[in-house]
């Protein structure tokens, strides 16, 4: 071997990659010192045993109208996710239209929880209730993923056919035909969400597995919220069982007959909500526009600003960023624990359980759990944040990372799966960490019902005291605020578009 | 039927390639065709050789463009919508025929009529599979013959290929030639087979780094010239 030259101070910079990663560590541990993380609960080993006690025996057979509530919550999804596509497919044509797509981020920002507690005053305890808080931030999402996915299609197969065809023809054959089973495949995963939506939505009140699961945990009883759980989980992990795409209609129309009755709308309800209730204190029986008390709705809007929206906000953003760098190591993790790169196939099978397990949990369930054992902080919501996202990315990331074929060279696995596989998969496991910090941030607000004081806190305690004009506001915020988030990560995944980009 | 003066065309680089952003936009395209004169008449088969990067493929783009709504186009990029079966893929070339709710109902669906149509299309190219495997499990012959049945359904009176038979064996490139230029009144094809080109088509002409080099209109052509043509550039 010819004598190399020795070479000083070899300057060696980071990966595109490696500085977003640096900078999502950097900031969280900045913002450790200001967050409410602390562990307060002094005794968690009791109500740990009495959890796993639970775990091991569950009991199917303490909820009553448990097959009820499994039906109503199925309904809820299907319905749901089938209004949103008749709403959400024609959308996505006409997507690139600034108006529609700011329509759809302010809509989708919303989170299902927000829409039902608007809805609630409105329908009452309604299936409409449901149904429509699943419907609206659905449809917005369907249009901007069918848009992207329509956009990414090739256009060489426009170029052959006739230009003469009529727009219709052309577009069917020419594009849809060309993505309907990625079409399929986003939909199929939005059921599965819509499912968690539903249940979800059973936290205020709606009669879906959410909410006998609530009153479980809240109870102790957690023989009956572990058999709830397993229920739930088992659900979603057989949806291609029970669901395929081709029974979807007759499931429409089995979920719209076996809907609970939809109680006749009380229309003075909608009126006085409209006219009365949402509109700010300074606005209620004012005549003309030259009674509007401006200095009263000014210090009202102040107030709630000053008060409310953004000790919220940024409790809110705090626990986001803590929760994406969380959320950064377990999709490693769990992503290293399910790879089939890395163990031998039966082992596999354990790792999707666990990430099967870890991403049907509701975060909400997560978070009451750690909530018991951690006490009160910030702390819980960041595990159930980071768990449940972390299994959602990973999940996608083991997809991925299967179905890259092995390097032909001499290396152990561990090698290999450092050096080949996630190099590969790194990018695309950033940019899906990146669209998920969005759901993140509109995920938080679950955890305000919880009493952790995000702007979901804030919201929901103006519904309890009726004050919807306060909850309208500060709903409001939280939307601008996800579309502010969404238009920045989307900024810092636009630069490296081209995959020559180095990890 | 078409008569082309002086023509300069561009390639858009940025379009091939991601990395145009840092050069200014006179240097991201790159000329492919030179001052390019040339007219062809009704009823002409006229085959169009030359080295690769000749510019041959920019050429017949550009005639497509013109002709759109009289020719059909066999492109080398094929555009397979690789989710349809064989039989859709076929129906695309009829899409202008129908009304569009037809369109949808026949994706569903299939009509009789068409069936029995492109059965016998199938036949006709020696495809021999069943109509409703879906075209991503074929072979690159197989897909070739695809496109080119599209092309043929479309029932144009001109036809315009792009090496429509670059995968196939040469036996079957000449039968399959022969039934493209009997149902067609003008062809105009890049071909790769040079022999071929000389003896099956009317009209040769032969393009090198983006310029007319001969056309065997106004020129006798004999087949020393273009085995020279092609020794020239494979040189430079």
């Amino acid at each position: 071997m010819p004598q190399l030259q020795q070479v000083k101070n070899t300057h060696y910079p980071l990966g595109y990659w490696q500085k977003v990663t640096v900078l999502i560590w950097l900031i969280a541990l900045l913002i450790i010192p200001f967050a409410d993380i602390e562990i307060v609960n002094f005794d968690p080993l009791l109500e740990l045993t009495l959890m796993a006690q639970g775990l091991m025996a569950p009991d199917f057979f303490a909820t009553e109208y448990l097959f009820q509530a499994v039906i109503q919550t199925i309904n809820f999804a299907i319905i749901g996710v089938c209004l949103g596509l008749v709403l959400g497919a024609p959308l996505a044509l006409i997507y690139q239209h600034p108006i529609v797509s700011s329509c759809c981020a302010f809509f989708r920002a919303i989170h299902e929880i927000f829409w039902a507690l608007l809805f609630l005053q409105i329908f009452g305890l309604s299936p409409m209730t449901g149904i429509l808080a699943i419907t609206i931030p659905f449809a917005a999402t369907f249009a901007r993923v069918f848009h992207d996915i329509i956009n990414q299609s090739s256009d060489s197969p426009l170029e052959s056919i006739d230009s003469r065809a009529d727009i219709i023809s052309r577009f069917t054959y020419g594009k849809i035909a060309q993505v309907l089973p990625q079409l399929m495949a986003y939909t199929r995963y939005r059921f599965e969400c819509a499912l968690r939506s539903s249940a979800v939505l059973g936290f205020i009140g709606m009669p879906t597995l959410g909410f006998y699961m609530e009153t479980a945990f809240r109870q102790g009883n957690y023989n009956e919220g572990a058999a709830l759980l397993i229920i739930f989980v088992t659900l979603i992990g057989t949806i291609s069982y029970w669901c395929p795409p081709k029974l979807m209609m007759v499931y429409f129309i089995i979920a719209c007959l076996t809907l609970v009755d939809i109680p006749a709308v009380d229309s003075s309800l909608l009126v006085r909500f409209i006219s009365q209730d949402i509109l700010p204190p300074a606005l209620v029986n004012v005549g003309t526009f030259a009674e509007v008390q401006w200095a009263s709705l000014t210090t009202w809007f102040t107030d709630l600003l000053v008060e409310q929206a953004i000790p919220g906000g940024i409790a809110t953003i705090t626990l986001a960023l803590l929760a994406l760098a969380a959320t950064h190591v377990v999709t490693l993790n769990a992503h290293a624990l399910a790879s089939r790169q890395l163990w031998p196939t039966p082992l596999t099978w354990l790792g999707q359980l666990i990430l099967l397990i870890g991403r049907s949990v509701p975060e909400y369930i997560l978070a009451f759990i750690f909530l018991m054992l951690l006490g009160p902080s910030m702390l819980p919501a960041v595990i159930a944040l980071a768990i449940h996202n972390g299994c959602v990315i990973a999940y996608l990331a083991v997809k991925q990372s299967n179905a890259i074929a092995p390097q032909q060279m001499q290396m152990s696995k561990f090698n290999q799966f450092n050096y080949h596989i996630m190099p590969n998969i790194y990018p695309n496991m950033m940019a899906l960490l990146f669209y998920r910090f969005e759901i993140i941030v509109r995920e938080t607000a679950v955890f305000g019902i919880l009493g952790i004081m995000t702007l979901g806190f804030y919201i929901d305690s103006n519904f309890s005291e009726i004050r919807y004009s306060n909850a309208l506001v500060l709903i409001t915020c939280t939307a601008l605020l996800n579309v502010a988030i969404d238009i920045l990560s989307r900024r810092l995944l636009k630069f490296p578009k081209s995959s020559q980009t180095r990890c | 039927m078409i008569t082309i003066d002086k023509l300069n065309l561009h390639y858009d680089r940025t379009a091939g390639y991601n990395t145009g952003k840092k050069t200014g936009k006179n240097k991201a395209s790159t000329q492919v065709i030179f001052d390019l004169s040339l007219t062809i008449s009704e009823g002409e088969k006229v085959a169009i050789i030359g080295p690769s990067g000749a510019g041959k493929s920019s050429l017949l783009h550009h005639l497509y463009q013109t002709l759109q709504n009289r020719a059909a186009l066999c492109s080398q990029r094929q555009g397979l919508v690789d989710n349809l079966s064989i039989y859709h893929n076929i129906f695309m070339g009829a899409l202008a025929r129908h009304h569009w709710l037809f369109n949808l109902v026949n994706l569903i669906r299939p009509f009789k009529q068409d069936l029995n149509n492109i059965t016998a299309l199938c036949q006709q190219l020696e495809l021999d599979q069943p109509l409703t495997k879906k075209v991503d499990k074929l072979s690159g012959g197989q897909r070739q013959r695809v496109a080119l049945a599209r092309a043929l359904y479309q029932q144009q009176d001109i036809f315009i290929g792009d090496e429509p038979f670059s995968a196939l064996d040469p036996l079957m490139t000449s039968r399959l030639l022969e039934s493209v230029l009997a149902q067609h009144n003008s062809v105009i094809m890049v071909m790769h087979d040079r022999e071929l080109a000389m003896s099956a088509f009317d009209r040769v002409i032969a393009l090198d780094k983006g310029r007319l080099v001969f056309d065997s209109k106004q020129q006798h052509v004999d087949q020393q010239q273009i085995t020279k043509l092609f020794q020239t550039s494979a040189v430079a």
